[in-house]
């Protein structure tokens, strides 16, 4: 007797391999067997006409305080992820002296935009060492943890204070190596550092004041386990860029570790910017390093309010000298009948509706919930306005609180992304997901892979997009039981509708603690969602189970 | 490479991007006395600084500027 059969899908096993018409079943939280099966179980789930697929995996997320109270990183389970990877960009929650917890706190923040009650009243700090953490969050896990430790931490730890204003000693690196060592024992998958981040004061985050010395001994102990090194590298410049791939592939080849670099995106500005980066990661990999590029697939959007000036405007002189103004003499400006009739007269004839019509009001602290997924050209003319002046007026109505946002404006060219996406050097990752709660949403990136590069544009084929983000990502980060339909590994299952999965549109949703707000989107699509063989969601809702792990 | 006239690099290009993290940000295009050009991308603060000290209210404006403005104190 099986424990689940999943029946009369079409079985796309992560291998990249074409779909099959079949069953997968289910015993002991593992794949027991996958074709045609008979026998029974105590509970079959029809998968006629829809995709039976291995659970996908996420490898760039900032769930790291989320999974104390959300054991299911919701959204990100009902989107058939299975598996995230938390601890990037060199934050992590352990190893963390008590001490030490404000300023960490502020990094994620920085980082995250969580709410401040998220850290005082959502869960109790019972932990300073990374097994610590590891039991807090393994006590309500509905979806599998691969957890990262941050390279900042680390060094905080070992270091104190001077953590943010020097390089260390041989001792001190001595010590973070001991360190990372006892991390890796307890669980977690690799480490994390970045070239980029800031704290809350706009400082350096500890892990940049490095050096190369200190990065290649903690370098060496992660080959003592082949465990992943990712970094956030200065994805901005991409001279600097393609340096730091040179420098990962050195540490890959000297110490056999994969490495992994995130984000890479695509911009037309700087057209060669992504291809200039693929290409060294080609040359790299001919040298027998592991320099994993990490790309998003959804498209980057533009954010901002009246509240504060944004280079939004940059084409309109006049807007950007009203918007400059400090926020009473701009309040009187955009109140003035002369001065709007002025900036009116700059969109041109259409009063906006070219240039403005496509925003959408997504939010903000004062935006009026029955606006908020609405386009400024609807809002205009449900108030008989012109588009420029109702974005002035909504403004002004709210405090200037209201966000809008631009969608689209960067990594957004479908058919120079499908083929990067595909590359087999090219890892597909970067959500971010658990980060940026207050800016846009993080999550539904597999959805959006599906229904723009598999079914829009036909960039891959089915098979591949689903051994993308399984089979593959269990590969390169060594989680040697996941991705694959196979028996004996984990079962983590998704069953989806290929014909309509997809990430559904942005909204605001206020379920972090202290009725913190974040953008999030559902999902599209995803029927059922099994972790360790447990439904963990089925028809639209999350079950009570708790099958997720830490897994290695 | 090609040398040009310029004592120092100058900004020969702008263009408004979406930033990794949602905001607008600024990539300018810097010709160099060598007659290499190169791209720099400038956060949001950082931009609206640049067209601040160029006295700039429109992108164009920034053309022909000195690389300098975008680091006041270089």
């Amino acid at each position: 007797m099986f424990d689940v059969i999943v029946r009369g899908g079409t079985v796309v096993d992560g291998s990249g391999a074409p779909g099959f018409q079949g069953d997968v079943a289910v015993k002991d939280g593992k794949i027991a067997a996958v074709g045609q099966v008979s026998g029974e179980a105590r509970q079959v789930i029809d998968a006629s006409g829809r995709v039976v697929a291995p659970g996908f995996i996420d490898p760039h997320t900032h769930f790291d305080v989320q999974l104390l109270w959300d054991g299911a990183a919701k959204p990100a389970l009902e989107h058939g992820v299975t598996c995230v990877v938390p601890g990037n960009c060199s934050l992590s929650l352990a190893p963390l002296k008590a001490a030490d917890r404000r300023a960490v706190v502020g990094m994620f923040q920085q980082i995250e935009e969580m709410p401040p009650e998220a850290f005082t009243t959502a869960f109790e700090w019972t932990w300073e060492d990374f097994a610590g953490y590891r039991a807090a969050i393994e006590k309500g896990l509905s979806i599998n943890v691969a957890p990262l430790v941050g390279h900042s931490v680390i060094r905080l730890w070992v270091m104190g204070p001077a953590a943010q204003e020097r390089a260390a000693t041989p001792g001190e690196i001595a010590a973070m190596q001991d360190l990372l060592r006892e991390c890796l024992d307890a669980g977690a998958v690799g480490l994390s550092t970045s070239f980029v981040d800031l704290d809350e004061h706009g400082r350096p985050v500890p892990s940049r004041y490095a050096q190369a010395e200190e990065l290649d001994a903690l370098a060496a102990v992660l080959g003592e386990y082949g465990r992943m090194l990712q970094v956030v590298p200065e994805f901005y410049a991409t001279d600097i860029t393609i340096a730091r791939i040179d420098q990962l592939a050195d540490l890959s080849i000297r110490h056999n570790i994969p490495t992994t670099f995130s984000p890479l995106f695509d911009t037309l500005a700087v057209p060669d910017n992504a291809e200039r980066a693929i290409a060294r990661v080609e040359e790299q990999f001919a040298r027998g390093a592991r320099v994993w590029p990490q790309m998003q697939t959804r498209p980057i959007d533009i954010s901002f309010s009246l509240l504060r000036p944004s280079l939004f405007f940059a084409r309109l002189p006049r807007w950007v000298r009203i918007l400059r103004q400090p926020l009473d003499q701009r309040l009187a400006a955009l109140r003035d009948p002369e001065t709007r009739e002025k900036m009116l007269a700059d969109l041109g004839p259409d009063g906006g509706e070219a240039m403005f019509g496509r925003l959408i009001a997504r939010g903000g602290d004062a935006c009026p919930r029955a606006l908020v997924g609405k386009t400024l050209s609807q809002i205009a003319k449900d108030r008989g306005q012109p588009a420029g002046l109702a974005l002035i007026e909504l403004s002004l109505e709210n405090g200037l609180d209201v966000a809008f946002l631009s969608a689209g404006q960067g990594h957004q060219v479908t058919d120079r992304i499908g083929p990067m996406l595909a590359h087999p050097l090219v890892h597909i990752g970067a959500s971010d997901g658990g980060a940026h709660l207050a800016s846009f949403s993080t999550y539904g990136d597999t959805g959006y892979l599906f229904s723009e590069f598999v079914r829009k544009a036909g960039a891959m084929s089915l098979e591949k997009a689903v051994a993308k983000i399984t089979s593959e990502t269990a590969d390169i980060w060594g989680l040697k039981d996941r991705g694959r339909l196979q028996p004996g590994l984990a079962a983590d299952i998704v069953v989806f509708d290929a014909a309509t999965i997809d990430r559904e549109d942005e909204l605001p949703v206020f379920d972090m603690p202290g009725d913190g707000m974040r953008y999030t989107r559902a999902a599209r699509g995803v029927d059922t969602v099994l972790v360790n063989g447990a439904v963990a969601y089925s028809g639209g809702a999350y079950t009570d189970a708790k099958s997720g792990v830490v897994c290695v | 490479m090609p040398e040009s006239a310029l004592d120092e690099a100058v900004i020969v290009g702008a263009e408004i991007v979406a930033g990794h993290d949602g905001t607008a940000e600024l990539v300018v295009r810097l010709l160099h006395p060598d007659g290499s050009e190169h791209p720099v991308l400038l956060d949001e603060d950082t931009g609206l600084k640049l067209m601040e000290a160029c006295g700039a209210s429109s992108l164009e404006d920034l053309y022909g500027q000195s690389w300098r403005r975008i680091v006041p104190d270089a």
